[in-house]
C-alpha cells in the first residue's frame, strides 16, 4: 500500500457529526446574523479608533465638501468626503474593483465637564490617515497603512498581532486583536487589554 | 461559473471539514469553519473560472479561517484530541497511529502534508493555494514526510 493510500484509509474515519446541518435555508438565517455581526464589528472598529483619541462614536448625518486622496486598503484613491460640520463626515469613492463605496462616520471629543465636542476636519482626517484592518473573503487578514500592507493571517499569537510600519521614517505601532478591533498610535503599541472586545 | 451551494456541499463537505479538523484539530470549530465556509461561497457574486477553481477557493478559506479559529482568543471547551481519537473507527491500528502522527506534526507540514497526500494536489498547485513558493512547500512536504517517518517508522514507506 502507498503513502497516499494509507493516508487516506486513515482520515476515511474522520466525518462531520450527524447533528452537522448546512441545509441553505438555516445557512440563509445565519448569513443574516454574521452581516449584523460584521456591521457591529465595524462599529467598535470605529468607536475604538475614536476612544484612542478620547473620542466617542457619533451617528452620521448629513457641509463642506472636499475631494482628497487617501489611501485606502493599499490603494492611493481620489474620496469625495463631506465633512457636516458636527464631527461627522461621509465619503464615497470608487474601489480597486470598480465599485462605487459609500462610508461614513464621526465622532465627538468629551471635554473635562463632560460636554461633547465635535471633532474637526482635521481631526477627522486624522483619523481617515490612519492604519486600517480588512477581514478578506478568504479568510486573510490584512493591515494596510498608505501605500503599505501587510498579511497578518498567520501571526495572531492568543488573538493579538502586532505591526510596526515605518514612514519617511515616522513609526506606526498596531495592536490588532483577532475580530476584536484594533489601535494604533506612533510612540508605542498600545496593549490590547486596554480596550474590550465584541 | 457558480455552481449551486447545494450542489458543492453536496460533493465537498466532507472533505473540506476533514482539511478543517486537520488544522483546528477540534470537531466543533471544524464544522463551524465548512459551514462558514459555504455561507461564504454562497453570499458573495464571485464567479469562478472551472470546477478545480471552485474547489481550490474552497480549501484555501477552509484553511484560512481554520487558522483563524485556531488564533482567536477563547476557543470551545474542545474534546482534547486524544479522547477525540477514541470516537474514530479506524480500519486498523496503523491507520490510527498514522492519523495521529499527522495530528502531532506542526500546523505547517501538516497542512501541506494534507493537500498532498489527501487532496492529491501537486506540489505546484499547493504553492498557489497556499501562497507560497514551490520550494517552500517542497521543504515542508519534505519535512513532514521526515517527522511521520520517524514515528512511524516501517510503517511510512519511502514512496512520494
Amino acid at each position: 500500500m502507498t503513502n497516499k493510500e494509507k493516508y487516506k484509509k486513515a482520515f476515511s474515519a474522520v466525518h462531520p457529526s450527524d447533528e452537522f446541518s448546512l441545509e441553505v435555508e438555516k445557512m440563509k438565517r445565519i448569513r443574516k446574523r454574521y452581516v449584523c455581526k460584521k456591521m457591529a464589528a465595524s462599529i467598535l472598529c470605529c468607536v475604538l479608533f475614536m476612544t484612542s483619541a478620547k473620542v466617542a462614536y457619533a451617528m452620521d448625518v448629513g457641509g463642506i465638501q472636499r475631494t482628497v486622496q487617501l489611501w485606502i486598503q493599499g490603494d492611493c484613491t481620489n474620496v469625495t468626503v463631506q465633512f457636516e460640520g458636527d464631527g461627522t463626515y461621509s465619503m464615497e469613492y470608487t474601489d480597486a474593483d470598480g465599485n462605487e463605496q459609500f462610508r461614513g462616520g464621526g465622532g465627538v471629543e468629551f471635554a473635562s465637564d463632560g460636554s461633547e465636542i465635535p471633532l474637526s476636519e482635521e481631526e477627522i482626517m486624522e483619523y481617515l490617515t490612519m492604519p486600517d484592518v480588512e477581514y478578506k473573503d478568504d479568510g486573510s487578514v490584512w493591515v494596510y497603512w498608505y501605500d503599505q500592507k501587510v498579511d497578518i493571517t498567520d501571526k495572531f499569537v492568543d488573538g493579538v498581532c502586532y505591526v510596526k510600519f515605518v514612514k519617511d521614517k515616522e513609526p506606526m505601532y498596531v495592536t490588532v486583536k483577532y475580530h476584536g478591533g484594533f489601535a494604533a498610535g506612533p510612540h508605542k503599541y498600545v496593549d490590547p487589554d486596554s480596550w474590550v472586545s465584541n | 461559473m457558480k455552481p449551486s451551494v447545494e450542489i458543492l456541499i453536496e460533493k465537498y463537505r466532507n472533505n473540506l471539514y476533514v482539511m478543517a479538523f486537520s488544522v483546528c484539530k477540534n470537531a466543533q470549530d471544524a464544522e463551524d469553519v465548512v459551514q462558514d465556509t459555504f455561507i461564504q461561497y454562497w453570499s458573495q457574486k464571485k464567479e469562478f473560472e472551472s470546477e478545480q477553481h471552485i474547489r481550490a477557493w474552497l480549501i484555501r478559506v477552509v484553511i484560512n479561517k481554520a487558522k483563524n479559529k485556531n488564533n482567536t482568543f477563547f476557543r470551545r471547551n474542545a474534546l482534547p484530541l486524544e479522547d477525540y481519537i477514541q470516537t474514530l473507527t479506524f480500519e486498523s491500528e496503523e491507520s490510527s497511529e498514522l492519523f495521529e502522527a499527522v495530528m502531532n506534526l506542526p500546523e505547517k507540514y501538516r497542512i501541506v502534508i494534507h493537500l498532498f497526500y489527501y487532496e492529491d494536489y501537486s506540489v505546484n498547485e499547493i504553492a498557489k493555494i497556499l501562497k507560497l513558493t514551490q520550494s517552500n512547500v517542497k521543504v515542508r512536504l519534505s519535512r513532514g514526510r521526515l517527522l511521520l517517518r520517524n514515528t512511524l517508522k516501517e510503517d511510512w514507506g519511502y514512496d512520494e
